[in-house]
């Protein structure tokens, strides 16, 4: 095999050594023995069984949908589907196997009761089977029963009662899945915590419409005419997860309990991404739908060669290292600005960043119609640089010159001037750019 | 003609033809990559590259990890990237044709590998030589390629190059304007840091002997001298002023970046891909007019079409259908050369200073005093490059044109790792 391993990606998961984070979430992807095993012989680290329950759902077809912008398919992906649908004896025997067959890897068991029995059986069950981890799903927004689901995640009193049933079943960790269907999660995932759950899974889907059917006058997917609000993921869903896991780690209560992190993750990148938020395990399963199983390789290969590079002996050297940098905004310093900078070899003249810039920004370009150049005009920009997001060449406007603003900026008939900057002065990239 | 004009010309000559992809425009050409699941393109490699598996780590934002996967299969992949005939090759059974064309292969190996420089990412480590000494004979991309696979199997490897430039080929012939020298050169050097040794204006035969080198240690040999004697029609006029060859056309162009009297009304003789590296030139350096006489047809031609579309879109005229019967002039110098139909009975008759014959190559008659192996009556070495590479002396294998008489790189390439492969065989088995 020519993708190779460049750093250790071992990760010690509530108290499992996981030879990687990258795990299926619980999901479609995760349903059988078989799935699971081409995900582990891939190279994942481990699995998230797909939740098991003590009933069989009836799932609808058509279930899915997916949004897409400019040409780019799954931006963002909607699906309707509820627990698994295998007979529960059927999925017990395939943890057993899994656990059998890939004992150093890491086997995690979603389940969903309907009332607190059914926790503490399932619980014991799943983990007779062989389970080295239960994470309670609290979170899926499209189930049709009461008392489970996402509405679970929203209330404390139901949390509290499922945690402490499931803990009854069991001596494993247990790890409890959240939903964003709520402003703070800070509160759900303190009562999980406090009814003695180990560790939080963040996010669950986002409840949401992909599209209307302009001709049936219905959402999509379309049942027999009819559709129903029900869970988004995928790309469009990775900033919602992110500020979720920010806000959790950053929680005076919660910051020392383990994260497994998801939403939207698809590449190495990605993955850094929620380990710098400090998560110690990380989920996927609608990059996984897209693409396959494969896509753990280029996870493994570019992350160990990132890591080799900082010189990152470990997952735990960057986990977590970017919460400091994440501050209130009254926090951010605001005596600057920074001057977008034009190339003019690579520039095109398509003046889109002229149109952003007048009709979204500070009508701070200015087109040359003879020669179909563009210009900054000091005076007016105030930096907000998107002119450089909108520009469709690589490394054609990147940020520029810094300048400190006035110090009685608002005084009135102040004569202060804008001073430049000298290198260093202030740390800046704005955003992510592509050279 | 003006120096100016001259001077852009030579820009022209020297410039890469196709711009590369920057991580933006890398990443469109990826995303239309549908990640078929048997990826055909990655089962028509000479060489073996997987590009199903690096533009995947593309599309996955893992560029390192695509470049070290084109390099740790072939440590000419930038190379490879350039000159490659991708349309016969990896692009050819591309799925995505069937929604428009195929995915731009050769483009994104190219942008891997020139993220890999531009990051100064390393794929290949060094390893340490503890094994037996090998030599190279002759230094294009079947030695180069042979020496950095034994390298990094702990061998001792020196390069022998009778010129003053490491790279064969790639350094006497392929145009500028599809592999700039300063690839060759930092491929070279990159081999060069796997431990490899390169010794320059050696002609093995001549200045040392292989007897000399087994007297020094050496336990086993490869032989991709290549082929540098051109073929050349025996017709009236070729002893005239004006009258060149591709070897020496393209030989002395490369090396002294252009600077060249291309002549300015230039006919090339031949149909295949060394034509067009010599009508590219001739144009390129500023030729007024160029032209190719063919004897076969355009469909016929051994020339890649892609390569053949270029030379047509540098405005380079095609002559079909015609043999060279006499190359005329006056006071010693080329004036014009006259051909007669191939299958019929028309004449042609098109003026010029400068006539090169591109019809082909054979190795040089001192192939013969490298060693004793078996030689064919075309001067080329007997040996089976599609298996083993052996010659029926027992430590001495060849490959690449000097076997074949006249490959593609990547093919060289494949040869490459094969000997490397049966080298390695003979001496843990037999040599000890």
């Amino acid at each position: 095999m020519n993708k190779r391993k460049h750093a250790d990606l071992s990760v010690d998961f509530l108290g499992f050594k996981c030879e990687n984070p990258f795990f299926l979430s619980s999901s479609p992807v995760a349903a059988t023995y078989e799935m699971c095993s081409k995900f582990l012989e891939a190279g994942g680290g481990g699995v998230v069984f797909k939740t098991i329950g003590t009933y069989i759902p009836d799932e609808c077809s058509p279930r899915f949908d997916h949004v897409r912008k400019e040409g780019q398919p799954f931006l963002g992906f909607k699906n309707m589907e509820q627990i698994s649908d295998h007979p529960y004896k059927e999925n017990l025997y395939y943890l057993k196997k899994l656990k059998e067959d890939y004992p150093t890897k890491c086997l995690i068991v979603s389940i969903m009761g309907s009332n607190e029995e059914d926790w503490t059986r399932l619980a014991k069950d799943v983990t007779e089977a062989g389970a080295d981890i239960i994470e309670c799903n609290f979170s899926c927004p499209q189930m049709t029963q009461e008392n489970m689901g996402s509405d679970v995640g929203a209330s404390v009193d139901l949390i509290d009662a499922f945690t402490k049933a499931t803990l009854k079943g069991t001596n494993i960790p247990v790890m409890l899945k959240m939903t964003p269907n709520i402003e703070k999660m800070e509160v759900p995932a303190t009562a999980a915590i406090k009814a003695g759950g180990h560790a939080i899974a963040a996010i669950n889907t986002i409840k949401a419409i992909t599209h209307i059917d302009l001709d049936l006058m219905t959402a999509l997917p379309v049942v027999n005419g009819k559709s129903s609000i029900s869970g988004y993921s995928g790309a469009a869903a990775k900033p919602i997860a992110l500020r979720f896991i920010a806000n959790m780690k950053q929680d005076d209560y919660l910051k020392d309990i383990p994260i497994s992190g998801m939403g939207g993750i698809e590449t190495w990148e990605d993955c850094a991404e929620f380990i710098s938020l400090g998560c110690k395990n990380l989920q996927f399963t609608t990059s996984v739908m897209q693409y396959g199983y494969r896509i753990v390789e280029d996870m493994i290969s570019g992350l160990s060669i990132w890591m080799e590079e900082k010189g990152y002996k470990s997952i735990d050297d960057f986990c977590g290292k970017a919460l400091a940098n994440i501050v209130p905004a009254d926090n951010l310093e605001r005596d600057f600005k920074v001057y977008p900078k034009i190339d003019y070899d690579k520039c095109v003249s398509c003046g889109r960043c002229y149109i952003s810039c007048f009709d979204g920004a500070h009508q701070a370009i200015t087109w040359d119609v003879e020669n179909r150049k563009v210009e900054i005009d000091e005076d007016k920009c105030v930096g907000c640089q998107l002119c450089l997001h909108v520009c469709p060449v690589a490394n054609c406007i990147t940020p520029g010159k810094v300048v400190f603003k006035p110090k009685d900026q608002f005084g009135l008939g102040s004569e202060a001037k804008y001073v430049e900057a000298r290198s260093g002065d202030r740390n800046i990239t704005v955003g992510q750019y592509d050279e | 003609m003006s120096n100016n004009v001259k001077q852009d010309a030579k820009q022209n000559y020297l410039c890469e033809e196709v711009p590369p992809f920057t991580i933006a425009t890398a990443m469109e050409e990826a995303s239309r990559c549908l990640l078929c699941l048997d990826a055909p393109c990655s089962q028509d490699c000479p060489a073996g590259t997987n590009p199903g598996d690096f533009i995947r780590a593309i599309r996955f934002r893992n560029f390192k990890g695509a470049a070290e996967i084109i390099r740790t299969n072939n440590v000419l992949g930038g190379i490879c990237a350039r000159v490659c005939p991708y349309e016969v090759l990896c692009e050819k059974g591309c799925s995505r044709t069937g929604i428009d064309k195929p995915i731009q292969i050769g483009r994104l190996q190219r942008f891997a590998t020139d993220y890999e420089k531009a990051s100064g990412f390393k794929p290949l480590k060094k390893v340490e030589a503890t094994k037996e000494k090998i030599a190279m004979i002759g230094s294009g991309p079947a030695s180069l390629t042979c020496a950095a696979e034994l390298a990094q199997k702990g061998y001792k490897v020196t390069i022998f190059e009778e010129k003053a430039k490491a790279g064969g080929v790639l350094s006497y012939g392929v145009v500028p304007a599809r592999l700039p020298q300063y690839i060759v050169d930092e491929e070279v050097a990159l081999i060069k840091d796997l431990g490899v040794e390169i010794v320059l204006n050696t002609k093995i035969g001549k200045d040392k002997t292989i007897k000399d080198l087994k007297a020094e240690g050496y336990k086993a040999f490869f032989i991709g001298a290549g082929i540098q004697a051109p073929k050349i029609l025996d017709i009236p006029g070729t002893d005239l002023d004006g009258v060149t060859n591709a070897v020496e056309y393209l030989g002395s162009a490369k090396p002294s970046n252009g600077d060249i009297e291309p002549g300015s009304k230039v006919v090339v003789i031949g149909g295949g891909d060394v034509a067009m590296d010599c009508a590219t030139t001739a144009r390129l350096l500023g030729s007024e007019k160029v032209m190719i006489l063919y004897r076969r047809t355009r469909e016929e031609a051994p020339a890649h079409k892609i390569e053949m579309n270029y030379v047509e879109s540098l405005g380079v005229h095609f002559h079909y259908g015609f043999t060279p019967a006499e190359i005329v002039g006056t006071n010693g110098k080329v004036t014009g050369i006259k051909g007669t139909g191939f299958r019929d009975g028309s004449t042609i008759h098109l003026e010029c200073d400068k006539v090169v014959f591109a019809i082909g190559q054979m190795p040089d008659a001192s192939v013969k005093d490298i060693s004793d192996v078996s030689i064919s009556p075309k001067n080329t070495i007997i040996a089976d490059e599609e298996t083993d590479c052996r010659t029926d002396i027992p430590y001495i294998f060849a490959g690449g044109d000097v076997v074949s008489g006249g490959k593609t790189v990547v093919q060289a390439v494949a040869v490459g790792k094969r000997a490397a492969d049966s080298i390695d065989t003979y001496i843990s088995k037999e040599a000890k």
